[in-house]
């Protein structure tokens, strides 16, 4: 992840909302310590090292991660994959032993497409233990988790012309992630097709609203990848009809 | 630039994050853990992805803290409101302890008398007589016994002590180490202040913030620097003196949100002759510019270390120059000599500096390690663990001392080792 997080939390109580912001700040960094693939002390770094070799005993959390990432796979026709950017595919999971292993060399695992989604979904555990109501969490300003019912107002820039609103939504108790096919200065898209291998061109973004941050990351990520045409097919098998998209 | 694995192992005979050396005969160590709130559940994590060990008890007497725990180590795990009655009940081989720390001392001797080696969350005890009590006990006892003061199994701390010791910063003079942040250091209570309940989840959850409890910034932060210190100087401090106070968080704590310490070691030089080195520590909770991080500085280097960066500043100097490089090589360098005497006059605070070199090792992941380490002890019965009851010892006093300080407003003396 390695990215900004804000945390913006509404109450009456100033001290309980500082402490309660400051358990989710925690939250936060304890899930980017654990999955950033780029830090080297992280649990997805060793499982990166090591998974080719041996089956690697991870821990519950991580490991309800990895299914979930998985089943995303399955159900987006592959178009959501950990493993993508390696060739995809990967992982071999023992539900038993809680341990991962790598379908073949060279392959590593990046959370990149669900983490900062993943980390706000377990922002929001700690506001409702703490009787938090009315918050907007947000990651890397892509991911977005609006909690309440209260309207939150959201603008939308272009990913490729940031000093261009497309949009203005109001968020209200849902999960929202844009994912664009390339940030501002890369010439190509690092998002994979994983049927054919190619990155990914066609519209520049793809917008998700969910019922929470991480389901919201998937399906951006995955229909992106997917292509507009196929979506429109796509999203008629799905049964879960709270999914909105939208393209620019 | 940065120093690889293997010009280490050559020049300094460092040796690396320990890997367990096991039987494959063995069984695992049957583990169970008490105190499963935030610090016990990242233990739970960690131990759950150790091969050599089942986790097979999780205890908690504050029931959201048990869940969270429970959650976490799986259904093999049997959970427990009581401690003594998990022990009855599973006899562990290994007790992976986090309570709060004004409880270390019982849980941890109650788990002693149960027959079992002992993992224990820093600092090792509340008072220094507590700790002298727990010394006697586990080398009584036999117990394998480790202090969770993870450092001690940080790759990059192992390599910066090992450099230390080969000299290569040279004599070291000083140590300046802060814990700094920006943040009330308070936990959120789960009812509002009108609850009934209120005021006794406060207390239990913000533990830390009371005297009754905690010995505050020092025990929860400082005691992880200031073994450090202990460790690399190979000594504990002779004398301590420390301001501190609450002046900016005035909700209602006890222990400082803010202090400063001076520490005295006495060394000995090459000649026999004694030298005193200082080491300043100080935490705040309103400022993070400095974060958290150890400064060792040595006549020849410094070293600046955090849990996942250790970096060696070389102290810039003319001795740097090649007055051997061949006939002109003195010419060549005559720009540098300039320089480099001014630089060695010069206050600029970053004039002195240099290019850092990157230890490179920051592969493991310490609180991790430290467990395997543990656990790897246990298995081969070795009570000569990466942090020993007497290393435990003397960080509690060494931390404990800092806050008579401030209370008497003098120096303190490290206590003597007799018990009482």
């Amino acid at each position: 992840m390695g990215t900004r997080f804000d945390v913006i939390l509404r109450g009456v109580d100033a001290q309980h909302l500082e402490a309660v912001a400051v358990a989710v700040c925690e939250e936060i960094q304890r899930l980017d310590a654990a999955l950033s693939r780029f830090n080297a002390s992280s649990e997805i770094a060793r499982v990166n090292r090591a998974a080719s070799q041996k089956a690697i005993r991870v821990d519950r959390e991580i490991f309800a991660l990895l299914v979930r990432c998985e089943q995303a796979r399955e159900m987006t026709d592959g178009y959501f994959d950990v493993t993508a950017t390696t060739g995809g595919n990967g992982l071999m999971l023992d539900a038993e032993h809680c341990t991962v292993a790598f379908t073949r060399t060279d392959l590593a695992i990046d959370l990149g497409a669900i983490g900062k989604g993943y980390a706000l979904d377990c922002g929001r555990e700690i506001l409702s233990r703490f009787g938090v109501n009315d918050a907007l969490l947000q990651g890397g300003t892509s991911s977005v988790l609006a909690l309440g019912e209260r309207e939150w107002p959201i603008a939308i820039r272009h990913p490729l012309k940031p000093e261009e609103i497309v949009k203005r939504i109001a968020l209200k108790n849902r999960g929202f992630s844009c994912s664009a096919i390339r940030h501002v200065h890369q010439a190509q898209s690092d998002i994979v097709n994983p049927h054919s291998g190619t990155s990914v061109s066609g519209a520049d973004a793809c917008v998700v609203f969910a019922e929470n941050a991480a389901e919201a990351e998937i399906f951006s990520t995955a229909l992106l990848a997917m292509g507009k045409e196929k979506v429109s097919r796509y999203l008629k098998t799905m049964a879960d009809a709270s999914l909105q998209v939208a393209w620019f | 630039m940065s120093i690889t694995r293997r010009t280490f192992l050559e020049t300094a005979g460092a040796t690396l994050a320990s890997s367990a050396l096991l039987r494959a005969e063995d069984a695992p160590v049957r583990v169970a853990i008490i105190g499963t709130g935030g610090r016990g559940s990242d233990l739970i994590r960690a131990l759950t992805t150790i091969d050599e060990l089942t986790l097979i008890g999780v205890c908690d007497n504050y029931p959201p803290h048990l869940e969270q725990g429970a959650k976490y180590a799986g259904p093999q795990a049997k959970t427990f409101s009581d401690y003594r009655k998990m022990l009855d009940e599973l006899k562990p081989q290994a007790v992976v302890i986090a309570v709060p720390l004004y409880l270390h001392y019982q849980v941890a001797a109650d788990c002693l008398s149960a027959g079992c080696d002992v993992f224990l969350e820093k600092t090792m005890c509340f008072t220094v007589d507590e700790a002298k009590k727990l010394v006697a006990q586990v080398i009584a006892s036999k117990h394998v016994f480790q202090v969770g003061l993870q450092r001690r199994a940080n790759a990059i701390y192992k390599q910066a002590q090992a450099m230390v010791a080969a000299g290569m910063i040279g004599q070291v003079t000083s140590i300046k180490s802060q814990w700094h942040r920006n943040n009330s250091w308070r936990r959120p209570v789960p009812v509002p202040k009108s609850n009934a309940n209120w005021l006794k989840l406060e207390r239990k959850l913000n533990w830390r913030l009371y005297k009754a409890y905690s010995a505050g910034l020092m025990a929860e932060l400082g005691s992880h620097q200031m073994d450090v210190a202990n460790w690399f100087l190979g000594t504990h401090p002779k004398r301590v003196i420390a301001s501190g106070g609450i002046e900016y968080f005035r909700d209602g704590r006890e222990v400082y949100d803010n202090i400063s310490c001076l520490y005295e070691y006495e060394l000995k030089g090459a000649d026999g002759k004694p030298y005193t080195v200082r080491a300043n520590y100080t935490s705040i909770c309103n400022n993070a510019y400095e974060g958290a991080a150890e400064l060792i500085m040595g006549t020849k280097g410094s070293l600046y270390l955090t849990s996942e960066k250790g970096l060696l500043f070389q102290e810039k100097g003319t001795d740097a120059v090649n007055w051997e490089g061949g006939k002109n090589a003195a010419d060549a360098n005559a720009a540098v000599v300039t320089a480099g005497k001014t630089l060695k006059l010069s206050n600029d605070p970053w004039a002195h500096r240099g290019a850092p070199i990157e230890i490179d090792i920051a592969e493991g992941n310490d609180t991790r390690d430290e467990l395997i380490s543990f656990i790897d002890h246990v298995r081969r019965q070795d009570v000569k663990t990466i942090c020993d009851v007497n290393v435990g010892m003397m960080d509690c006093a060494t931390i404990l001392i800092a806050n008579q300080s401030v209370e008497s407003g003098g120096w303190v003396k490290f206590p003597s080792e007799r018990r009482g």
